[in-house]
């Protein structure tokens, strides 16, 4: 899952950074309002991991400004800030829950999975599509009662294709929720990872979509 | 703690007044005393004349016998009891015709007038008058001691309504007193139930007296500066801890990173982080423990007459293997003999701190200045960099508490408004403006202290 974390103070940006790629997330990390507006408008991110004491934009500025523009990203807020006005200012502005620092990586991480899941509208924290289940917890993924082993890729592109599953997503949506900035995408990466996941999964189970993209499937063609 | 009141004021003003009062009607009362005295001699002296006049001519008719006879029953009628004798001049012989009751005769040497006599170890005041030829001769008297009583009698008799008349204005001054001083007994009872830990001003439409508003009016600026301060401490407190929240937030999610690292590197990597992360720390408590000290309440700052340029020279010394290490230029240009009344300590923890923010802020391979100078109207100490510098908009603002420029990621927000704490509590001004020009055509920051001249 690739979120957007706005945060200014670069010791606390790093940490989120790493930590939150150890939990399996994909981070883009900027630094103040204005980047991150940027960055919300070219690109969809699975969350958004705001700090509101931001330079040049503070964080309710971009929290506003995203929700004026219908955009429903779940926010996650961190802040220093524990009075009730403010945390109560925060959710009625949009934002989708709220941390206050310093805080638990693994707390920040089980909520991130927990808004991607509800704003996919899922009450249940279980992936399920056919016999496949994933769980983005514990990161792990089971085909019938046998646990597949898939890399940190392959687990990342099979979430997002269950998250959609029955969906279409092209390939530019899939990279774009797979890889940050930093990563140097092979332009037939993607096609790789689909392969591996065929191995182990079944072939029929993700369906190239000619032209456009992937779609995850629990009712196999001509089935 | 509260100190036994000097005095009362409402006691003292009764006191004077009513010692006042006394005094004055002290004299008054003598006045009247010795004028009713006076009075009273005169009067008797006018009885004496007129009984002596009487008698001479009752006794030059030859009718003498009846009118002592009606003298001496009448007697009782006269306030003072009156001794009279008259004596005849016949043939150089002088017989007393006629003495009073009990009265056992003055000497027969009297010469007509008035006199004082002593008479048997009695003090007399007598009239003597003599009639044609001088053949009869009168003398009346009353004896001094029943004169006196008379007069003093007639005295007291002034004095008494004046006695029962001064405790009476003494209580109408107490009276008085009392009921002008009650604004201050309502003051008093005002300012004490003021709640410390929510001072209000007091109530300036309500009527005071012009000796008590002014009081009432500093007392209103004193609570509206106390509440400035207790507010301006409120919101620090809650600064301080927001401040801290994201050092220690990233301080743990930077040891649980290490602590979740699979690989030696990574977690390498997040334990020097870590490092980082409480260094910045240390400099932030110590920023927060400077400004706590620069507090007039926590330690009063003795200001001394101090030579700028020895401190800045100091300071220099000091911070020039940091520029060095850096890269950075660092370059003083002192005049000696610049005078500034000011607290050392204060004024190098000042100084440290602008040159601390130009080494940390103005880059690498930048040239910081600082320069003293000095004219009759004061003292200046710069510090100029040819950094990225800030722009005009936000210069103003980064000497609040908390507030870093944009370009700031490491510093605590809080040596500026250290600065700018210093240069209010020194008397100096905190100005914030262009520094060295840069290659590209642009400025640094300059940040000087102005010092008003000591002179």
């Amino acid at each position: 899952m690739r979120i957007l974390l706005v945060e200014d103070d670069t010791l606390l940006g790093d940490g989120l950074q790493a930590g939150l790629a150890q939990s399996g997330f994909t981070v883009d990390w900027v630094r103040d309002g204005d980047a991150a507006v940027a960055a919300l408008s070219t690109e969809r991110f699975a969350a958004l991991v705001l700090d509101l004491g931001l330079p040049r934009r503070d964080g309710l500025s971009v929290l506003r400004w995203l929700r004026e523009r219908r955009d429903a990203t779940p926010v996650l807020i961190l802040t220093a800030r524990d009075r009730v006005e403010d945390k109560v200012q925060g959710l009625d502005l949009g934002a989708d829950d709220y941390v206050l620092k310093p805080f638990d990586l693994d707390e920040v991480a089980a909520r991130l999975r927990a808004l991607v899941r509800r704003a996919h509208g899922r009450p249940e924290p279980l992936l399920t599509l056919g016999e496949i289940e994933l769980n983005p917890a514990a990161r792990t993924v089971t085909r019938g009662s046998q646990t597949v082993e898939l890399t940190g890729r392959e687990f990342d592109l099979l979430h997002v294709l269950m998250q959609n599953a029955e969906r279409v997503l092209t390939r530019r949506a899939l990279e774009e929720q797979l890889y940050s900035w930093n990563d140097a995408v092979d332009s037939n990466a993607l096609e790789v990872h689909v392969h591996h996941l065929r191995r182990k999964l079944g072939s029929e189970f993700i369906r190239t979509v000619r032209g456009v993209g992937y779609m995850a499937t629990a009712h196999p063609a001509g089935a | 703690m509260s100190a036994r009141p000097a005095y009362s004021l409402r006691h003292r003003l009764v006191w004077l007044l009513t010692a006042a009062l006394a005094v004055i009607w002290l004299f008054a009362a003598l006045a009247a005393y010795q004028r009713a005295h006076h009075e009273a001699d005169e009067m008797l002296d006018t009885q004496l004349t007129q009984l002596a006049e009487t008698l001479l001519a009752i006794v030059e008719g030859g009718d003498v016998k009846d009118f002592v006879k009606e003298l001496h029953e009448n007697a009782h009628t006269h306030t003072v009891p009156i001794a009279f004798e008259v004596w005849r001049e016949h043939h150089h012989r002088i017989r007393r015709l006629v003495t009073s009751a009990g009265h056992s005769g003055f000497d027969a040497e009297i010469r007509p007038g008035f006199a004082e006599i002593s008479h048997h170890g009695e003090h007399w005041r007598i009239y003597a008058v003599t009639g044609k030829d001088a053949e009869y001769r009168v003398v009346v008297g009353h004896a001094h001691a029943a004169r006196e009583r008379l007069a003093r009698e007639i005295g007291f008799s002034v004095l008494v309504p004046g006695a029962i008349a001064l405790p009476l204005m003494a209580f109408a001054v107490w009276l008085g007193v009392g009921r002008s001083l009650r604004p201050v007994d309502t003051a008093a009872r005002e300012v004490a139930a003021l709640d410390p830990q929510q001072l209000k001003p007091l109530d300036e439409a309500a009527p005071l007296p012009s000796e008590i508003a002014p009081l009432r009016s500093a007392l209103n600026a004193l609570i509206g500066r106390v509440n400035e301060a207790f507010e301006n401490e409120r919101r620090f407190t809650a600064d301080a801890a927001h401040e801290l929240r994201t050092p220690l937030a990233a301080l743990k999610v930077q040891a649980q990173v290490a602590l979740r690292a699979q690989d030696d590197a990574g977690r390498q990597r997040a334990l020097a982080q870590v490092t980082a992360g409480v260094d910045r720390m240390t400099h932030l408590v110590e920023q927060l423990l400077t400004l706590a000290r620069v507090d007039p309440a926590v330690a009063p700052s003795v200001a001394t007459l101090v030579d700028a340029a020895e401190t800045a020279a100091a300071v220099c010394a000091e911070l020039l293997p940091l520029a060095r290490q850096q890269g950075q230029t660092l370059e003083a240009e002192l005049t000696a003999g610049c005078r500034i009344a000011v607290s050392p300590a204060w004024l190098r923890i000042a100084l440290r701190n602008l040159v601390d923010n130009a080494l940390r802020y103005a880059g690498a391979a930048a040239r910081i200045e600082v320069s003293v100078t000095c004219d009759r109207n004061g003292c200046v100490l710069r510090v100029a960099d040819n950094g990225p510098g800030v722009p005009p908009d936000e210069r103003e603002r980064l000497a609040a508490r908390f507030v870093r420029g944009e370009s700031d990621s490491e510093g605590c927000g809080l040596g500026l408004s250290i600065v700018a704490r210093i240069a209010t509590l020194s008397h100096a001004r905190l100005v914030l403006g262009e520094g060295l020009p840069r290659a590209d055509g642009g400025h640094g920051l300059a940040a000087s202290l102005h010092f008003p001249s000591t002179g």
